[in-house]
């Protein structure tokens, strides 16, 4: 981008460029890149993106019920330990395909990264 | 040879215009271009041939410069990059069955113009700041935290709800700056698209569309909302061509 398209920046421009220039390495880090010598390591990430997405999904709507207060303290015990369990396992499962949770938030393009 | 289609343009009024435009312009690889005109709309082409044509960064970018020369003198509807059509019939074709379409896009972004708005911060800091107010003060609809007992479960339950809490409270932050952002861009009757939390340091990327005469009070209303929040870096940009304001899929 160049200096004449900033209308308005109380930063410098070298950290303007910073910024941009992490918008796009995240864009271009993140993309989900199947190929056939990699397809068993592609499909493993694109696998373990989908489970982290629900796991992360059912984790936030679980903290909205105990933040609601609409839980029991036993079910909030059981809830708790079940997705800690999957979290560990989740990690685990990380570390056997060697991939971290950066991997693991591909990039949607115009709508963005999924988590 | 096929043809690349870098713009549909409007040529409602002046239809000599946009040719002597176009004769001192080049496109990509310094090829002519030309309009192919279809009642009051023109497509700006240039030849292309599919082999010798390379998707890099830098051929985006001369894509990208022939539309905004064209955008400072026409009201246009860019093209995505790489758009190609067989022939000049073909595309004479796509104008007449999107003519529709296209006319009320052209009529949308008439006379105006896109700019970008983007909001950085730190992201650590306005955390614990909103951390720090949260624990001087909780939100009156949070209900207590479960009582803390001495369980490995209960633990990280804990730990995670007061994740969650903080999250909430940066939404909800967000929220209220990006209010105030329509707040004051509203008065400017601009149409705006916000992203809220692209990355962890990018909380908002929006993009409006406002008339040409209406550039320095959007930067006064920036300025305003920089004062604001002194927190964060507002970055406006533009003028652009309405690249985010084309809103039809051609058929």
């Amino acid at each position: 981008m160049s200096e004449n398209k900033i209308l308005f920046n109380t930063g410098s421009f070298d950290g303007l460029s910073e910024e941009i220039g992490n918008l796009t390495t995240n864009a271009e880090e993140s993309r989900l890149k199947l190929t056939p010598d990699n397809a068993d390591s592609g499909l493993a990430k694109l696998v373990l993106t989908l489970v982290e997405l629900i796991r992360k999904l059912v984790e936030k709507q679980a903290m909205r019920r105990v933040d609601g207060g609409s839980l029991t303290d036993d079910e909030i015990e059981r809830l708790g330990e079940t997705l800690m369990k999957l979290e560990m396992k989740m990690e685990e499962l990380k570390k056997h395909f060697n991939l971290t949770d950066r991997d693991l938030n591909i990039n949607l393009g115009p709508l963005g990264d999924l988590m | 040879m096929e043809q690349m289609i870098y713009a549909l343009v409007s040529e409602k009024i002046d239809h000599g215009k946009l040719a002597a435009s176009l004769s001192g312009m080049q496109g990509i690889a310094g090829v002519n271009l030309y309009a192919v005109l279809f009642n009051q709309i023109s497509a700006v082409v240039s030849d292309m041939s599919r082999a010798s044509q390379i998707a890099g960064k830098s051929t985006a970018i001369e894509y990208a410069g022939v539309i905004e020369t064209l955008s400072q003198q026409f009201t246009l509807l860019p093209m995505r990059f790489g758009s190609i059509m067989q022939s000049n019939e073909a595309i004479i074709h796509m104008l007449e069955r999107n003519y529709h379409d296209i006319q009320q896009n052209l009529l949308k972004v008439e006379r105006k113009y896109e700019f970008g708005l983007k909001v950085f911060c730190d992201s650590e800091t306005l955390m614990a700041e909103l951390r720090e107010k949260s624990e001087a003060s909780p939100l009156p609809s949070a209900t207590p935290a479960p009582e803390i007992k001495n369980s490995e479960s209960r633990n990280w339950v804990n730990k995670k709800l007061k994740e969650h809490r903080l999250e909430e409270l940066l939404v909800s932050y967000i929220d209220s700056v990006i209010e105030d952002i329509t707040g004051q861009l509203d008065r400017l009757k601009t149409i705006s698209k916000i992203k809220k939390m692209v990355t962890p340091t990018t909380i908002i990327d929006g993009v409006f569309l406002l008339d040409k005469a209406l550039k320095d009070e959007l930067i006064h209303a920036v300025g305003d909302l920089q004062n604001k929040f002194p927190g964060l870096n507002f970055i406006l940009t533009g003028p652009w061509p309405p690249y985010n304001f084309v809103d039809f899929i051609v058929k």
